[in-house]
């Protein structure tokens, strides 16, 4: 097997990276796809709690990479979704506990054991970065329709251009009332500021805080419109790049909104 | 489209949140570009102190390098004295 490597990054904290991982990750699962999904976030781990896979740790990430535990004792198998497995950030250690060089090395082994492999970079563009991305062959580049989102993708897009790597935008958050009514950047005006290929829109979704309270994986959850545009975007991800990518939009009824528009409603 | 009709025939004329943020961004993401660090500085001032002594005599100490930056563009300025023109190696290496 040789898989790839995708990091998931975006620069600023707190925009939906960790979520956005763990779903697509899953997503590709279910796609049929053999997934590794790794925390890189050496000290402030999440993902499997996010995940909802913390009471299975044994090892971690930095025990794999320094060769203190075999690769298959370091990632955690999802009972719920065939073919999904987590390595888990170690808690105790030092961002700067890994070496570009082991990263590179150790994943080299995933590539071989999975079909894709991703990385769910920390915030901050400092070691934790530079080792998420140090071994990617693509990059996933989580935004928010807010300025310092965006300001921050942008650096980190040009960090990914320089290391020859074309990275693709995923819109997190999206509130399509805001949108419409212009109190929010749109996709379109966040694809203009960054000059970035967009792969996919995530409309902003009660059920992502629901399924993170549970550990439950978003893209089971069939009324999701988060989880169900992350499944999309992992179709994508997989090869069907010509899947439209939908743009999510108001619940609210069309007669309702002119007649509150007009002041008659409400 | 259909809001911007609305929102004009209801009289309001407030410029969209959205288009402030965009302006915003668009000229912050160009500051951050110009953004030069000490170090490359340092590093440009060497190289071109170096260029122009191949050429030139000139007072090291006195050189200057700096970069001016008024709304509508940056300007690398480098001012330095010559002493005196070299005239034997001239040209390039």
């Amino acid at each position: 097997m040789d898989g790839k490597i995708i990091v998931i990054t975006s620069g600023k904290g707190g925009v939906g990276k960790t979520t956005a991982t763990a779903s697509i990750g899953a997503a590709l699962a279910l796609e049929g796809k053999r997934v590794v999904v790794v925390d890189m976030d050496i000290g402030l781990r999440n993902l499997d709690v996010v995940m909802g896979l913390e009471n299975r740790i044994i090892f971690n990430v930095v025990d794999a990479m320094k060769g203190k535990c075999k690769l298959k004792q370091a990632a955690i198998k999802d009972r719920r979704i065939q073919n999904l497995f987590l390595i888990p950030a170690s808690q105790s250690d030092n961002k700067n506990v890994l070496s570009p060089e082991e990263v590179v090395l150790f994943s080299e082994k995933l590539r071989r054991e999975f079909d894709f492999v991703l990385m769910d970079c920390p915030a901050g563009i400092e070691r934790g970065f530079e080792n998420s991305v140090v071994a990617a062959d693509e990059a996933v580049v989580i935004c928010t329709p807010d300025v310092s989102s965006v300001r921050d993708a942008d650096r980190v897009i040009g960090l990914l251009y320089a290391r020859s790597i074309t990275p693709k935008l995923v819109v997190n958050r999206i509130v399509p009332d805001m949108v419409e009514k212009g109190d929010m950047l749109s996709h379109i005006d966040m694809v203009d500021v960054l000059s970035i290929e967009l792969i996919g829109l995530v409309p902003m979704d009660d059920q992502v805080v629901i399924s993170t309270n549970t550990g439950a994986p978003l893209v089971l959850q069939k009324k999701s419109m988060a989880g169900t545009a992350f499944r999309r975007i992992a179709m994508r991800l997989n090869g069907m790049t010509d899947l439209p990518i939908r743009v999510p939009k108001s619940q609210e009824r069309f007669w309702k909104k002119i007649s509150t528009r007009l002041g008659i409603g409400k | 489209m259909l809001n911007g009709f609305f929102r004009k025939v209801m009289g309001g004329d407030k410029t969209d949140s959205k288009e402030v943020a965009k302006k915003r961004l668009k000229f912050a993401l160009i500051y951050d570009k110009l953004e030069v660090s000490d170090n490359t500085l340092k590093n440009l001032h060497q190289d071109i102190v170096e260029v122009i002594s191949r050429y030139f005599e000139i007072d090291q100490e006195a050189f200057k390098l700096d970069i001016r930056r008024s709304d509508e563009l940056s300007a690398l300025i480098v001012n330095t004295p010559i002493l005196s023109a070299k005239h034997k190696s001239a040209g390039p290496r």
